[in-house]
């Protein structure tokens, strides 16, 4: 009833404002300040919903009455409103928008207008950052920039996070893009004690990040010379604006839970396989069942009084918590952004937290017209409770590997039980041990700026980074130090790093047409590491956990090491008439990372751009509204190598207390920096007044010298050395397609769409395949690829693992047999750990004071291997739990099926083979948020600016056919191979997070 | 003008700085020697030489994991494998793959064992004190016969006393490797020339070592190796007079009890050559394996364990080496590696009794002792009652009751021509694969037969 009346109130309401209003038609033309008519302009009027749009000649209807006001708005142009009095017809020019059209790209030492550059870098915004609830920085990048993959190693809070722009240029350097964070590289090397990587950017508050540029192609990246190859991630933070001072607040709280669980065999379903596969190999009943006894500590497994899901004590609810206060503002001599915050995320892996605390202060004043001084420093603290590798009893993701028949606790439902699990109870590590380790990061530049003539400008900047961490780890009495009486570890590093940069930047217009931009300086960088650790063992209690108490100090050391850079640059950039742009830059690299015969090396980039649509037979086109052909080519390199790798070396090797040595590495004096060249081509466009807009972008990465690892007889007494050898190709296109779909005075829906392909190939690798492991580097094919023996099932005859021969014959072709004897089936080349096609898609949509967007993320292509199937899919080869898929074993004659007989403690099957690798394409539902802005009148009643209410939702859908945890979970052990990748060993999947926030302004 | 004025100043910024850092970019590391510097001085090459002990020790060799892969090749029903690694279950089914890390490692560490060794040999002329200069090329020698010796017996078919022996082992390598250049793809040499390095290098040890170097080998440890060399050869004669020189000359003796001989921080009397463990450096892997996990053990709680069968070739219920056993959760465990920090035996005193008594069985000599009087004061230490007469099969029980898990099972079955299972002594699957690693990195090296190609 009260629903009724309701309804009944809009229509009379509406009636009579139709009544109300003397009404006729008011016709027009909407052009630009060129006379080029608009299509699509919305014409509103004001406080009304009545409303229409221009047509493609720009002419418009609609109906008006005197005193209404018409507003013509249209993106990129300036909003007119025009009081209606006595016209009947209106036409309009719109003024263009300057300031939305020069948007600003951050370049290493400068900035530029996109408009004007030639070069391809991908720039993502704070408000797409703030989006994303995680405490890593890399992650919110995820889907949003074409040719970026980033993927987080599992669903550890602090865990490693790897980036790969365009592709895998290295093999035995490091992959990682350079970080800049204010124009100052920063130090990006984990120093996890365990070989879990920690993200070394955990530092970093994501809310306090204005921009993100990524740096892709080598004309850009080539400023930074000898570190350019992987990329250069350009971060800039939030800086204060002249006006009201404007404090903002956030604070929001999520739920978080695994993405992904596995099917594990229950007791029951356990008993029967197991049992199945002892009587398989002779193991009586009787002997098989006291097994199960013994696991049961007393309880009756025979009538379910025991059935432990180990995956649900190890993968846990977690949650995120996120509070963070700004204040900022500035008056026409001083600009300031302050800023604080507090995160702390639950893991959802049980005993896995992180807590962050993090103080900036951004400053800038001007001390005259010309002279200009500021500071961006920041102090974070973060605390993680961590736990062990992927390859420990004590990860809690192992204890899937134990028997359902085994109980977690003891009778006291408060210890662990140790006493019959078939591993190491991993509960231990919580009650009766201790992981935590503390990071401080300071980041602070100092600069000056000094506007010499009016176009000649001079900086000086001065950046300390210091990563300052100390690991504590305590296992008690109960844990696997129990034979030493407790075990504890401290181990602390200080890594330093100073940077100046000192640079010219000159910008001049010639004769109204020529319009030159030069830059040229010199860059000095040296970090120091300095590390030492201790370890004792023999605690009285389990209360005393610092190494103070322990009866004996058993190992001890400290270390130093140091690199640095020198570096000079220079950069050109000719803009013709606005329309022919040209530039070049030149840097000259030395590092003491390089053999003495090479310690100096040029980095040359040049680019060109066109901009067509302003060539006359374009720019009074509608439908055109930016068309730009670039292209470029540049040199870059990669100098992620140890700091001493091009010395032959010997170490200390003590013995029994007394001073030994012992050679560790064969030097090489002619080692240098990988080099690559890489040429772009490429088409910036834009479309009905860039309501449609886009980049097409083609690239070919060419790497030589490729710094390898290259193994070689062990019967040298060493099992590799470093040399330049071998070469690496990458290819690939990337699409962004940006369309505003609807633009209204009311709302406005946009999508961004990219899309890459990735394709790489090693093309000379003279010393010949690399194997580790499952992956190989071979000629000819993508780096890493898997290599393994193809798995064939089950012999319908008698259970055996078949496998496939590959073998090749006599007359060249290959053996497609099968045989039960694994030794006598090749390896093949079976997948590739990488994706070759990688898409993100972002859709924003408002209405009023509702916003929404989401972002789709999807990778093709690539295969993970799960070296720990072997254990948990080996049809009962061991008493590790199994996947209910096991169950489809070989029974009799005549079944066929993939899954081998089961024979306990006898192989069949369980040995590398593609029966362990599958696809892990994957569509996600990145993220989605849902937002709403209370409306101003009323806010301003309570003193606010904006008050929004959200809703963020992360990694809530997964679409995928692969069968492990999680298509982009991979073990963390290997975290210094970039040969070993894509292999899952008890590997935890991501958190899937539900968030609830609200913003205010004041 | 002014213009001009500023590009000045700005050429005349960037080349200060230029002066200023580039010295800077000569770094040096600060925790590793060059190696113009560590073989430039008596003291780094005595240190080098140290250094191979701790690399020898290291758990993939004589820490631990070779001793484990003769005691699982050979076993057949008298231990169970209970732990989770996949490499040693390889080595208890037969099943071995040649990219089995275990197998990997005991090659690569070898050649590491080896080319220190030849780093050692070819910078001795460091050494100005003649008697110091041969104390380090014996050590050095002893070390390089003990990698080859059992590269040869893991990698090869097993010596066979009657001669040939063209069956391949293992390269050898006898020129250090300092620098890239260095490097060679070599084939793998004969079981016969490798034996026959060995026992040149023990003999030159042998001949330069003084009678007693502290922990480090000595004349005696390098004559024991040669004992232990000429039994597997069946060179009985060479055995008995090498044991004998030892018993007779070194001074190392019986300890009073049997548990004496096993989990000591030190040396014990019966130890000819002992690997080095400290709670500070060094693991002692065969703790790791063959102990219950509250004793350091891993979570096999053992992960060897001990089954009743061993236990059938007792013949005394008071001899203490039936009892040297404790049970845990995952079954019997042997006590010879209860402590985690114990040193590991290597070349004990008793063993030179079995050899000499088993030599002197065969030739029917009585060089030292008789060997019925021999093999008693053996069972008298650990209270078994004494036999009245022996056989050649009661030596070699006896053998087994006193070295058991001491890594001899594999190669006393060779020796001794025995069977693993139904595998005849000569299988191919009890001899090791070439890695695979390595045989991707050098070509030359055939695989063993069994192992494809």
């Amino acid at each position: 009833m009260k629903v009724n009346r309701y309804k009944l109130f809009v229509l009379v309401f509406f009636i009579s404002s139709i009544a109300l209003a003397q009404q006729r038609p008011i016709s027009g033309t909407v052009t630009d300040s060129k006379g080029l008519p608009l299509p699509g302009v919305n014409i509103i009027i004001k406080d009304t919903n009545r409303g229409t749009q221009s047509d493609f000649d720009g002419v418009y209807t609609i109906e008006a009455a005197d005193g209404e006001i018409i507003m013509y708005s249209y993106l990129g142009f300036i909003t007119k409103e025009i009081n209606v009095s006595n016209q009947n017809e209106i036409d309009v020019i719109l003024e263009e928008d300057v300031s939305s059209l020069e948007e600003v790209v951050v370049v290493g030492f400068g900035t530029q207008s996109r408009r004007k550059i030639t070069a391809n870098i991908a720039s993502i915004s704070s408000d797409q950052i703030n989006e994303i609830p995680t405490p890593s920085v890399q992650s919110t990048l995820t889907g949003k920039a074409a040719g970026v993959q980033v993927t987080q190693l599992n669903g550890k809070v602090e865990g490693g996070i790897k980036v790969r722009v365009r592709g895998i240029s290295t093999i035995s350097s490091s992959q990682e893009p350079l970080y800049v964070v204010d124009g100052i590289p920063i130090t990006n090397a984990d120093e996890s004690i365990n070989d879990s990587p920690i993200n070394p950017l955990i530092a970093l508050n994501p809310n306090d990040i204005e921009s993100i540029d990524i740096l892709k192609d080598a004309s850009s990246a080539a400023i930074y010379g000898a570190r350019g190859t992987n990329g250069v991630i350009i971060i800039t933070t939030k800086q204060g604006k002249r006006g009201k001072t404007k404090v903002s607040l956030n604070s929001s709280y999520g739920v978080s839970s695994a993405t992904n669980t596995r099917d594990w065999l229950n007791a029951d379903q356990y008993v029967e396989l197991i049992t199945e596969s002892a009587l398989n190999v002779g193991i009586s009943q009787a002997g098989i069942e006291g097994q199960f006894d013994f696991y049961a500590n007393g309880l009756d497994w025979r009538t379910g009084e025991v059935d432990t899901d180990w995956q649900e004590l190890a993968l846990v609810d977690g949650s995120v918590q996120d509070f963070g206060v700004s204040v900022s503002g500035g008056s026409e001599k001083t600009r300031f952004f302050m800023s604080t915050a507090y995160n702390n995320t639950d893991g959802i892996v049980r005993g896995n937290q992180l807590e962050r605390y993090s103080f900036r202060t951004n400053i800038d004043h001007n001390l005259s017209e010309k002279f200009r001084v500021g500071t961006n420093s920041s102090i974070s603290k973060s605390i993680i409770d961590r736990i062990s590798n992927d390859n420990a009893f004590a990860t809690p993701l192992q204890a899937i590997a134990q028997t359902p028949l085994s109980p977690a606790y003891l009778a006291d439902g408060v210890t662990p039980n140790n006493n019959t699990t078939e591993y190491y109870n991993f509960l231990t590590e919580e009650f009766n041990g201790n992981f935590k380790t503390n990071i401080w990061r300071i980041l602070a530049n100092v600069y000056a700026e000094y506007q010499i003539l009016p176009e000649l400008n001079f900086r000086s900047e001065i950046g300390y980074d210091l990563l300052s961490q100390v690991a504590e780890r305590f296992s008690g009495s109960l844990t696997e130090s129990a034979s030493v009486g407790g075990f504890g570890t401290t181990n602390t590093v200080q890594t330093e790093k100073y940077n100046l940069n000192n640079y010219f930047t000159y910008n001049k217009v010639f004769n109204d047409v020529f319009d030159l931009e030069g830059t040229l300086g010199m860059s000095y960088e040296d970090s120091f590491r300095r590390a030492q650790f201790n370890q004792g063992q023999g605690f009285p209690s389990d209360d005393l956990q610092t190494l103070n108490s322990a009866a004996e100090i058993v190992a001890g050391g400290s270390s130093r090491t140091r690199f640095n850079f020198l570096s000079y640059f220079g950069r050109a950039t000719l803009s013709i008439a606005d329309k022919y742009l040209l530039k070049a830059s030149l840097r000259y690299d030395g590092s003491s990372r390089f053999g003495e015969e090479n310690r100096f090396g040029w980095f040359p980039a040049a680019s060109a751009g066109w901009i067509i649509s302003e060539e006359s037979f374009l720019n009074n086109s509608a439908v055109v509204s930016l068309l730009k052909l670039r292209g470029s080519w540049g040199i870059t390199g990669n100098a992620g190598i140890g700091n001493f790798a091009s010395l032959s070396l010997f170490q200390g090797s003590p013995y029994n207390q007394r001073a030994g040595l012992a050679p560790t590495q064969l030097g090489n004096p002619a080692l240098k920096w990988e080099r690559t060249t890489q040429v772009d081509v490429g088409l910036d466009f834009g479309f009905l007044n860039n309501r449609i807009s886009g980049e097409i972008d083609y690239y070919v990465k060419d790497t030589e010298d490729l710094l390898l690892n290259e193994p070689v007889p062990g019967t040298s007494g060493f099992p590799n050395i470093t040399r330049n050898v071998g070469e690496m190709k990458n290819t690939g296109f990337e699409f962004i397609i940006n369309t505003k779909n609807i633009v209204s005075q009311d709302g406005s829906w946009s999508t961004s769409l990219n899309f890459s392909t990735i394709d790489n190939e090693v093309t000379k690798l003279p010393g010949g395949d690399i194997i580790a492991g499952r992956n190989i580097v071979r000629e000819g094919e993508t780096v890493s690829s898997f290599y393994v023996v193809e798995f064939a099932g089950a012999d319908p005859a008698n259970g055996d693992a078949l496998f496939i021969r590959n073998t090749v014959n006599a007359d060249g072709t290959i053996d497609r047999s099968t045989t039960n004897n694994f030794n006598e089936a090749d390896r093949i080349i079976a997948g590739s750990p990488y994706p070759d096609f990688i898409a993100g898609l972002t859709n924003n949509v408002t209405y009023k004071g509702i916003d929404f967007s989401f972002t789709f993320q999807g990778e093709w292509g690539a295969s993970i291997y799960n070296n720990g199937g072997r254990f948990q899919s080996g049809n009962a080869r061991f008493f590790d739990n199994q996947t209910t898929d096991q169950l489809r074993r070989w029974q009799q004659p005549g079944d066929i099926t993939d899954v081998p007989q089961a024979r306990l403690f006898s192989t069949n099957g369980q040995q590398a083979s593609t029966r362990y690798l599958q696809d892990s394409d994957f569509i996600r539902l990145r993220n989605l948020t849902l937002g709403y802005t209370i409306p101003k009148d009323v806010t301003k009643k309570f003193y606010m600016e904006r008050v929004r209410i959200y809703f963020t939702g992360f990694n809530l859908l997964t679409f995928t056919d692969y069968d492990g945890y999680d298509p982009e979970s991979t073990a963390d052990f290997n975290g210094d191979s970039n040969i070993q990748v894509g292999e899952t060993f008890y590997s935890a999947p991501p958190a899937k997070t539900y968030t609830l926030g609200i913003n205010i302004d004041f | 003008m002014k213009t001009l004025n500023y590009i000045i100043l700005t050429l005349l910024l960037i080349a200060v700085s230029i002066v200023g850092c580039e010295d800077n970019l000569e770094l040096e590391p600060e925790q590793s020697l060059l190696p113009e510097v560590a073989v430039s001085n008596p003291a780094n090459v005595q240190n080098i030489l140290t250094g191979i002990y701790d690399e020898a020790a290291q758990i993939v060799s004589y820490g631990g994991q070779i001793n484990l892969a003769s005691e699982l090749l050979a076993n057949d029903t008298d231990l169970s494998w209970n732990g989770t690694f996949e490499q040693p279950a390889q080595l208890v089914e037969k099943q071995l793959v040649p990219d089995n890390t275990f197998v990997r490692d005991y090659w690569l560490n070898a050649y590491e064992v080896n080319n220190q060794a030849n780093i050692v040999l070819a910078n001795l002329d460091v050494f100005e004190d003649q008697t110091e200069r041969d104390r380090v090329e014996g050590e050095a020698k002893f070390l390089r016969a003990l990698a080859y010796f059992d590269l040869a017996r893991l990698f090869g078919q097993s010596y066979e006393a009657t001669g040939g022996n063209a069956q391949l082992a293992a390269p050898i390598v006898l020129d250090a490797v300092l620098n890239p250049n260095d490097i060679t793809s070599p084939s793998r040499n004969t079981v016969e020339e490798v034996y026959t390095q060995v026992v040149a290098d023990l003999q030159d040890a042998n001949n330069l070592l003084p009678d007693a170097n502290g922990i480090f080998a000595d004349k005696y440890a390098a004559q024991a190796l040669l004992a232990r060399v000429y039994l597997q050869q069946g060179n009985y004669a060479g055995a008995r007079d090498a044991a004998d020189d030892v018993l007779q000359n070194s001074g190392h003796s019986l300890t009073a009890t049997y548990g004496g001989a096993f989990n000591n921080d030190g040396n014990s009397s019966e130890d000819i050559f002992a690997w080095q463990i400290t709670s500070q450096d060094g693991v002692n892997e065969m703790n790791t394996f063959w102990a219950g996990s509250d004793f350091g053990g891993r979570s096999g709680n053992p992960d060897v364990s001990i089954n009743g069968s061993f236990f059938d070739i007792f013949d005394d219920v008071n001899d203490e080496r039936s009892q040297f056993f404790y049970n845990t959760s995952g079954g019997t465990a042997t006590t010879k590696w209860q402590s985690q920090f114990a040193n590991i035996p290597f070349l004990r005193i008793a063993e030179m009794h079995l050899i000499r008594a088993e030599a002197n069985f065969r030739l029917t000599t009585t060089t030292g002792l008789d060997p019925l009087v021999e093999i008693n004061a053996l069972r008298g230490r650990s209270n078994a009652a004494a036999l009245g007469a022996i056989t050649l099969q009661d030596i070699i029980d006896e053998r087994k009751r006193e070295l058991a898990f001491e890594g001899f099972a594999l190669h006393d079955i060779k020796r001794l021509q025995g069977t693993v299972g139904t595998l005849n002594y000569d299988d191919d699957f009890l001899v090791m694969p070439v890695p695979q690693r390595e045989r991707d990195a050098n070509p030359n090296l055939m695989q063993n037969p069994g192992y494809g190609n």
